[in-house]
Order: C-alpha cells, then sequence, then structure tokens
C-alpha cells in the first residue's frame, strides 16, 4: 500500500512493531554444533511455529511476549513475524492467482457468499504485482489458475517427474511448473519499501506497537493511532488524515477488536479459514533410483496440482478442491525404514535421491463459528489485550484430505513408484501460515466488514489491506493476492482523495 | 573486560560494518563444546546407563563417522531434555524406565548389560512401520521420538561435522539470524 500511495506522492507514516532488518548484516553463517542446542532449538520456546528452528529462531515473534489463547480441544497454531518486511522475509515465495472459482465461489457450489470482485477487476493488479517480484511460471491456461505475467520457466522435467505427470494426465489431473517470487530475496524489505522510502513520502516508524486506533468523536472518523515504543515502553500517539491497516490478518483485526470500531456488522472477528495442509501426504521412492542410480535425468524437480475435483464434475464428499506440491529426488527421512544402526544407515543411503514426495493444501470453508475474539484475562508485553482463536476443520476438509491421500497414492502407483506411507493428517489450523478472512470483504454492510475497495463500511476512512479481507481463499497461496488487492485499494484510495471524498 | 565495555569498543577495532557483525556474532555463538565435558544431571544413573547404550545402538560408528557415543549424544540429550518442557520428559523417562523394566523382566539385567541380540528383542516397536499415528505406549512412544533425536544430536555434533569435513562433506553450516535489537 505504502508502494502505491507513496509513488502518487501522498506522504505516508508507517508503524511497524518489529525492529528493522539488515539482510546482509543481521544474518551470519554459522556451524551447528556452534548453536547451543545442536539445532534442536532451545527447547518450548516456539510450542506452536513448526518452521522455526535454531538459525532462524530470532525472526519469529516471541510467543512469551506474544500470547494467544485457544481452547485446549482445538489447538491453532498461529506463526508471526515482527520484524520490518515480516512474514515476506521468510515466506515460500509460491505465487498463484485466484480466479472466478474462489471469486464466485458460492456461484459454483451454493456455500457461503462471493467476493465483492471479480477476476477481472483483480487481474490488471496482478499484472503489475508479478513483474516487482519476478515470478517465474509456466502458462497453461488453466480456468481454474489465471495465467499471469511470468518469467517463463523453461526447466525440463526429469523421467520421473514426466512419469508422475503422464500418471496424472491419464486421470484428468493437471499438473504444471511452480509460480514461485524469484531473486535471493523476494520481501517487501528489498521489493517494496526501497523504492517507497526513494520518494522521500514514507516514514518508518519502527519498534511501534500499536495500542489502538483512535476515533473522533465529532465526525466519527479515525484520526489516528495510541503505540507503544517497544524498547522503551512510552506510550504514544501517531495523527492521520486515513488510516490503513496491514498487520497480517489476526493482528490487524485484533487491532480493530481492541479499538471497538468498524464491527457494526457483528461478523469482524469472524469467518477465520486457512489452507490446510497435510505435509508428505505421501513418501515414496522411484525403484530405479535406489543405490545411487539416480541421476539427473531420472530425478529431481519439481512441480504443482492445481485444484481439478468440483471444476468439470463434482466430488461425492466435498465441496470446493485441493492442490498438491510434489517434489522428485530427496531423500526418504530415517522414520520411513523400520531398522536402527548400521542396518538404518544402509537403507538411507541406499535411498539417497531415490525420493518423491507430495503435500496437500486444501481450500478451507469459511464458517462463522471459527473465530477470533479478545481474551479479557490476557496482554501481550506490552499491555495489549490477545487473542482468542476458535477454529476447526469440518467434513470437507477431513473428506478432501483423504480424497487426495488417495489420489496421490493411485498416481505414484500408476508412474511405478513405491508407496513407503501415506496419510491423511491435517497440520492443525494456522500452520500453513495461511490464516484469512475474520475482516472480510462484501457488498452488504450488515454482512461484511469492507466493501470492495478494502474499506471498512462504517468509517470511509479506515481500510484494511491483508488477509483478514479475504471472502473465499481457495487453495492457492494468498500472498499474490493480497498485494493485488492491496494496490488496487491504494489506487481507490489516491483517487478517492484526489476527488476530495477522502 | 566485562562483556558491555567491550562491544562499545568493538568499533574501533574493525575497519567494516561486516567485519564487525562476524566479530559480534562470533562473540554471541560462544562454542562452549569444544571446552571440558559435560556433566550429566537429569537422567538418573540406571536411566542415563540406558540411554548411553540405546545410543551406540542406534548410531553405531561406521564408515569413519563417529557414532554416538563419540559424539556425546547421550550426554547432550541429558542437557536438552532436562531443560524441556515437561511432556518431552516424560517420555524420555517414562520411555528409559519402561527400557529398563522390560530388559529386567526378560533378561533379569538392565538394558546397559544386554548384548546384542537381547536388544534387539527389546527395541522391536523399531521394525515395525512408521506411520503418521504416534503410539501411545511409553517404551514405543519414546524410541520413536529417539530415533529421531539421537542421530540429529549426532550428526549436528562437532565430532561428526568435522569428520564430514575430512571426507568433503559440507554438513552443518547454516544462516543464523542474530538476536533483533
Amino acid at each position: 500500500m505504502a508502494h502505491t500511495l507513496t509513488a502518487k506522492g501522498i506522504k505516508c507514516l508507517m508503524l511497524d512493531a518489529g525492529p528493522p532488518i539488515d539482510y546482509d548484516h543481521d544474518r551470519v553463517p554459522r556451524k551447528v554444533y556452534d548453536l547451543p542446542y545442536r539445532g534442536f532449538g532451545q527447547p518450548g520456546r516456539f510450542p506452536h511455529v513448526t518452521q522455526a528452528d535454531e538459525f532462524n529462531a530470532n525472526v519469529w515473534a516471541d510467543e512469551k511476549q506474544n500470547p494467544y489463547t485457544y481452547d485446549a480441544a482445538d489447538p491453532y497454531y498461529w506463526v508471526r513475524v515482527r520484524r520490518i518486511g515480516g512474514r515476506t522475509l521468510v515466506w515460500g515465495r509460491a505465487s498463484w492467482r485466484l480466479s472466478d472459482y474462489e471469486f464466485k465461489a458460492k456461484d459454483h457450489d451454493g456455500f457461503g457468499d462471493n467476493w465483492p470482485i471479480s477476476y477481472s477487476d483483480l487481474a490488471p493488479y496482478y499484472d503489475k504485482c508479478e513483474p516487482i517480484f519476478r515470478v517465474s511460471g509456466r502458462k497453461e491456461g488453466f480456468a481454474q489458475l489465471p495465467d499471469g505475467n511470468f518469467i517463463e520457466d523453461k526447466s525440463p522435467d526429469s523421467v520421473s517427474m514426466m512419469r508422475f505427470i503422464g500418471a496424472a494426465k491419464a486421470r484428468g489431473v493437471p499438473t504444471t511448473k511452480p509460480r514461485r517470487a524469484t531473486g535471493s530475496l523476494a520481501s517487501s524489505l528489498n521489493l517494496l519499501l526501497p523504492d517507497a522510502l526513494a520518494t522521500g513520502n514514507l516514514t518508518v516508524v519502527p519498534n511501534a506497537v500499536v495500542r489502538q486506533l483512535t476515533v473522533d468523536k465529532n465526525t466519527g472518523l479515525v484520526n489516528g493511532a495510541d503505540f507503544v515504543d517497544r524498547h522503551s515502553r512510552q506510550e504514544r500517539h501517531a495523527e492521520a488524515r486515513i488510516v490503513v491497516v496491514g498487520a497480517g490478518c489476526l493482528e490487524s483485526t485484533r487491532l480493530l477488536l481492541n479499538s471497538g470500531t468498524a464491527n457494526s456488522s457483528g461478523v469482524l472477528g469472524h469467518y477465520l479459514f486457512d489452507q490446510f495442509y497435510v505435509k508428505g501426504t505421501v513418501q515414496a521412492v522411484v525403484p530405479e533410483a535406489r543405490d545411487g542410480k539416480g541421476g539427473a535425468d531420472l530425478m529431481g524437480g519439481s512441480g504443482y496440482i492445481p485444484r481439478f475435483r468440483n471444476i468439470d464434475s463434482k466430488a461425492q464428499d466435498f465441496i470446493r478442491g485441493y492442490s498438491v506440491d510434489f517434489g522428485s529426488g530427496g531423500t526418504p527421512g530415517a522414520k520411513y525404514f523400520p531398522h536402527y544402526g548400521e542396518a538404518l544407515q544402509k537403507a538411507v543411503a541406499s535411498h539417497r535421491g531415490a525420493g518423491f514426495d507430495a503435500t496437500t493444501m486444501g481450500s478451507v470453508l469459511p464458517r462463522f463459528e471459527n473465530f477470533v475474539s479478545i481474551d479479557p484475562t490476557i496482554v501481550d508485553a506490552w499491555g495489549v489485550p490477545a487473542l482468542h482463536i476458535q477454529a476447526k476443520y469440518s467434513d470437507n476438509e477431513f473428506n478432501m484430505a483423504r480424497d487426495a491421500m488417495n489420489t496421490l497414492a493411485e498416481l505414484c502407483h500408476d508412474a511405478g513408484f513405491e508407496v513407503l506411507e501415506k496419510h491423511d493428517q491435517m497440520v492443525p489450523p494456522g500452520e500453513s501460515i495461511h490464516e484469512l478472512g475474520t475482516c472480510r470483504m462484501g457488498d452488504d454492510a450488515k454482512t461484511s466488514v469492507l466493501n470492495k475497495w478494502n474499506q471498512s463500511h462504517d468509517i470511509k476512512n479506515l481500510f484494511v489491506v491483508d488477509g483478514s479481507s479475504f471472502v473465499v481463499g481457495g487453495s492457492q497461496n494468498p500472498t499474490l493476492t493480497i498485494l493485488a488487492l492491496s494496490m488496487r485499494a491504494g489506487d481507490y484510495m489516491a483517487e478517492q482523495m484526489r476527488a476530495g471524498s477522502l | 573486560m566485562e562483556r558491555r565495555r567491550f562491544v562499545q569498543a568493538i568499533p574501533f577495532l574493525y575497519s567494516s560494518p561486516a567485519l564487525l557483525a562476524q566479530a559480534i556474532a562470533k562473540l554471541d555463538g560462544a562454542a562452549t563444546d569444544a571446552v571440558g565435558r559435560p556433566l550429566p544431571h537429569f537422567f538418573s544413573g540406571a536411566q542415563f546407563a540406558a540411554l548411553r547404550r540405546l545410543s551406540d545402538l542406534i548410531v553405531p560408528a561406521m564408515g569413519g563417522f563417529p557414532g554416538a557415543l563419540d559424539a556425546g549424544a547421550p550426554e547432550f540429550l541429558d542437557f536438552l531434555i532436562g531443560q524441556s518442557p515437561l511432556p518431552a520428559r516424560v517420555v524420555y523417562l517414562s520411555g528409559l524406565d519402561a527400557l529398563n523394566a522390560h530388559s529386567t523382566a526378560k533378561y533379569g539385567k538392565a538394558f546397559a548389560a544386554v548384548d546384542d541380540t537381547e536388544a534387539d528383542a527389546l527395541l522391536s516397536p523399531l521394525h515395525e512401520a512408521w506411520t503418521w499415528q504416534e503410539p501411545t505406549e511409553p517404551l514405543s512412544l519414546f524410541l520413536r521420538h529417539a530415533k529421531a533425536d539421537i542421530p540429529t544430536a549426532t550428526t549436528n555434533s562437532r565430532e561428526w561435522i568435522t569428520a564430514s569435513a575430512r571426507n568433503r562433506g559440507s554438513a552443518g553450516n547454516g544462516t543464523y539470524w542474530l538476536p533483533p535489537e
């Protein structure tokens, strides 16, 4: 958003809860045995961040300083980064467009609500975002996964990949190359903020933990934010003509809830969803690659299965669909082999580079009963009330995961691979780091928080530009859509300011 | 010199920010495992003896690489598990006690004293196919964790990585994010 606004000459003040980072100097080479815990990490430091290891531990938000709660029966893994650049410092870079199978999902299956926008509304902004993030990919013409403005991926497929792709094609399952942001770093830190700062129109204030937005009692408009200095704990106030909240899905909603604003609909905090993950849905072996026989021609490469269920035909026991990341050439983990000692080491050595694995990412239905609220019993290290998160998956997701497991096992079998293990156990909600909803868009102010421009229905000078605005998420990673929505909202805001409406 | 004053003096000693950052990184990453030896204190004598025997069975020295005992894996796990949250401690304590109890019941001696054939019978859960469903029985659950932890504690040790370097490997390298200000 700041990238868009500052380019149009609009002065922006960015309050960021985290410290700045010098990406080149704040990361140093180190041997794992020089770490205090030999790479295991400090025990108990990150009970909900499975992505944390001892090398990257300092990038994740401290869970003790930033607590949240959930019911014991329904754990939620909330994964946060509080440094300038946020989660784009460590994201997986997968960059997919949504399609009208998501924007108009209700039209396809009758569940829930449509977005108030169509793919055609967002396509021009996807076109602008992809070059900034240098997204590579291959154009395919899939209706459910629109092509983009890619750096064309011309890499060849290995023999094992061609066998899997062929097996998939024979069963009507589409595949394509990954679509990923490229470059040594693909973050707002290096791709968006430098341009914005270069305009001279952006002031970044690090270590500013925003407590609440403030509202002018006479106009009903937001007029700024109260924040706490992360180090000194000094309380401060910043004034603003327009406030844009982009703190990350649940942090933005937490801020609005703590501010007591923008919730005439009563749905603020509701319709929380994400993408469910079944990591390592299948772990297989390419038999011919055992014992060091898998050269570069046979093994290696990665690919993606876009959603294919409920496109041309209807699945029996679930609506919507799932996607799959798959790859060839890894080494199956030691856990898969029923040995120990020398026998285990020999088994692992025999399978080095002979693995094929696939991970499922499934669409989660947005449901009112999955929600966040303020927990009145707990505050963070700066005295800001914390969230209580209530989320669980439903039969639609469980059935989808089972279908993915069985389908992938069949495809591996058809490709001539040996399946070591298959499963359909999802990681806990939140672990995909794709939390979405809770501040959703809509045309009806009674059932949504934001209008189609990411603008509050209640307070016209308040915008929310992150995953919280999503109505439906699909199975695609959401970052590219968040970027496109933000850029679109920025254009709208600037035009409204120019016209004197804001 | 106290650490704070030393750090304040560093800018005058290093000519570039990169060198300064490297120097501070080295200060933050003091490698204590290169000096002295660990003093196990968390597990009981019987538990620790069982852990040492198990470690030697799971990762024996082979192929020019040190085994778990050479790498100090049992001593490291004593340190790690001793600092871990209660569930992890319970897994290890219950599992090691179960291992000794099964061994005593079957062979009349602690696990540390069984030979390889006797040990193999006691470690039968490790011969079962792995599934995503965690076992609930204490010994099986412990062995599942130990099968993952002992190799990691071994291959991430200075001893193992030094041997890897001799074999032209590049194990153990990583990019460490320094703590924020």
